[in-house]
């Protein structure tokens, strides 16, 4: 471990969360600790400064999945972040300090279903927001591919979206071997 | 003894048997299937374990796994198979050389399961035509093996494949 390293570990990591306060004062709409670690509910203009902030200052180094909740069934949810549909959730990782786990949660409205990508602060973003990208039809601005990862090419809509129905809208039924390309 | 071929009696006692071509080539058939695994769930576990040492798959001939589809006789589909698996899994039976059997392995292959889902495909048979099912989720090494003898039977029966094209 580097001195510098080591500076963070010390001197930072144990107080994350008044870091967080300190600096995004405003924009944390929502905050709180457990024996999981750290979770904070950012808006969306200050997510990116956020997470860029956590991974250059405070050495999350590992960000281990990114994903998002449709909360359109959930009234109390809704309520608290401006009737915001979409929560997207990154989980990250630290190696050092003792909160190892944070996790930040940014409210995303239907009406504007963008959010800048995090490909360029940690490479492995670019699947984890191609699947929640895939499953739940947020864009994420500045990523290099947006495609769909899991469901095939053709695919039309996103299945994990709450008002998606379970078997489907006929994919299953009209599927043909003539129109995919293996 | 009745016969004379121009060989001695004692030579030919209980040395040859009349029999047909077809019945000759079934009998290897059956005795050497040469299957090609798809697992692609918890079934295929089970498929490793038939073929494992405690079951034992070679006894019955089938122990010779093939991961080329065109070396083999007898696809096992194990597993759940998504729609955008289906096209690859089609493309593997079209490249078995015929005669080909399909064993449709537990209830994700025969039927979807309790995957009834928008991405999921209720029964490889709707575009697969499956000689032999077996249920369970997964089925235990046992069954797999019943499937295979049942297989051989329908061989030593000198019964076409379900998928054989009938010119």
């Amino acid at each position: 471990m580097s001195e510098e390293e080591k500076k963070i570990t010390e001197e930072t990591i144990p107080r994350v969360l008044e870091q967080l306060k300190e600096k995004f004062g405003d924009a944390l709409l929502e905050d709180a600790e457990s024996e999981n670690g750290v979770v904070v509910v950012v808006n969306k203009e200050k997510s990116y400064p956020l997470l860029e902030y956590l991974k250059t200052e405070l050495a999350y180094s590992f960000l281990v999945d990114v994903t998002a909740v449709d909360n359109s069934n959930l009234e109390s949810e809704l309520m608290k972040f401006d009737y915001a549909r979409f929560m997207v959730v990154y989980h990250l990782y630290t190696y050092q300090g003792e909160t190892p786990r944070l996790r930040v949660k940014v409210p995303v409205n239907e009406k504007d279903l963008k959010i800048q990508s995090v490909t360029d602060l940690w490479k492995g973003a670019n699947w984890l927001e191609r699947e929640t990208y895939d499953m739940f039809g947020i864009d994420f601005e500045g990523h290099p591919d947006l495609r769909r990862i899991l469901m095939p090419d053709d695919f039309e809509g996103h299945p994990l979206q709450k008002d998606y129905p379970l078997r489907g809208r006929g994919e299953r039924e009209s599927f043909n071997f003539e129109k995919q390309n293996v | 003894m009745g016969l004379d071929f121009g060989l001695r009696a004692d030579q030919s006692e209980g040395n040859f048997v009349t029999t047909t071509i077809d019945k000759v080539v079934n009998w290897g058939r059956k005795n050497s299937l040469w299957p090609m695994p798809f697992g692609t769930a918890c079934c295929a576990i089970e498929m490793m374990a038939t073929l494992a040492s405690k079951f034992d798959l070679s006894r019955f001939g089938s122990e010779a796994i093939r991961f080329s589809p065109r070396q083999s006789d007898l696809l096992i589909v194990s597993g759940r198979i998504s729609i955008k698996m289906m096209p690859v899994l089609k493309r593997i039976y079209d490249q078995m050389p015929d005669p080909k059997w399909i064993i449709s392995m537990g209830a994700c292959a025969s039927c979807g399961g309790v995957f009834d889902t928008y991405t999921l495909i209720q029964g490889v048979d709707q575009f697969l035509p499956v000689d032999v099912y077996i249920p369970g989720c997964p089925p235990r090494p046992e069954d797999l093996i019943d499937a295979v003898m049942q297989v051989q039977r329908q061989i030593h029966k000198g019964e076409l494949p379900k998928g054989a094209e009938v010119a």
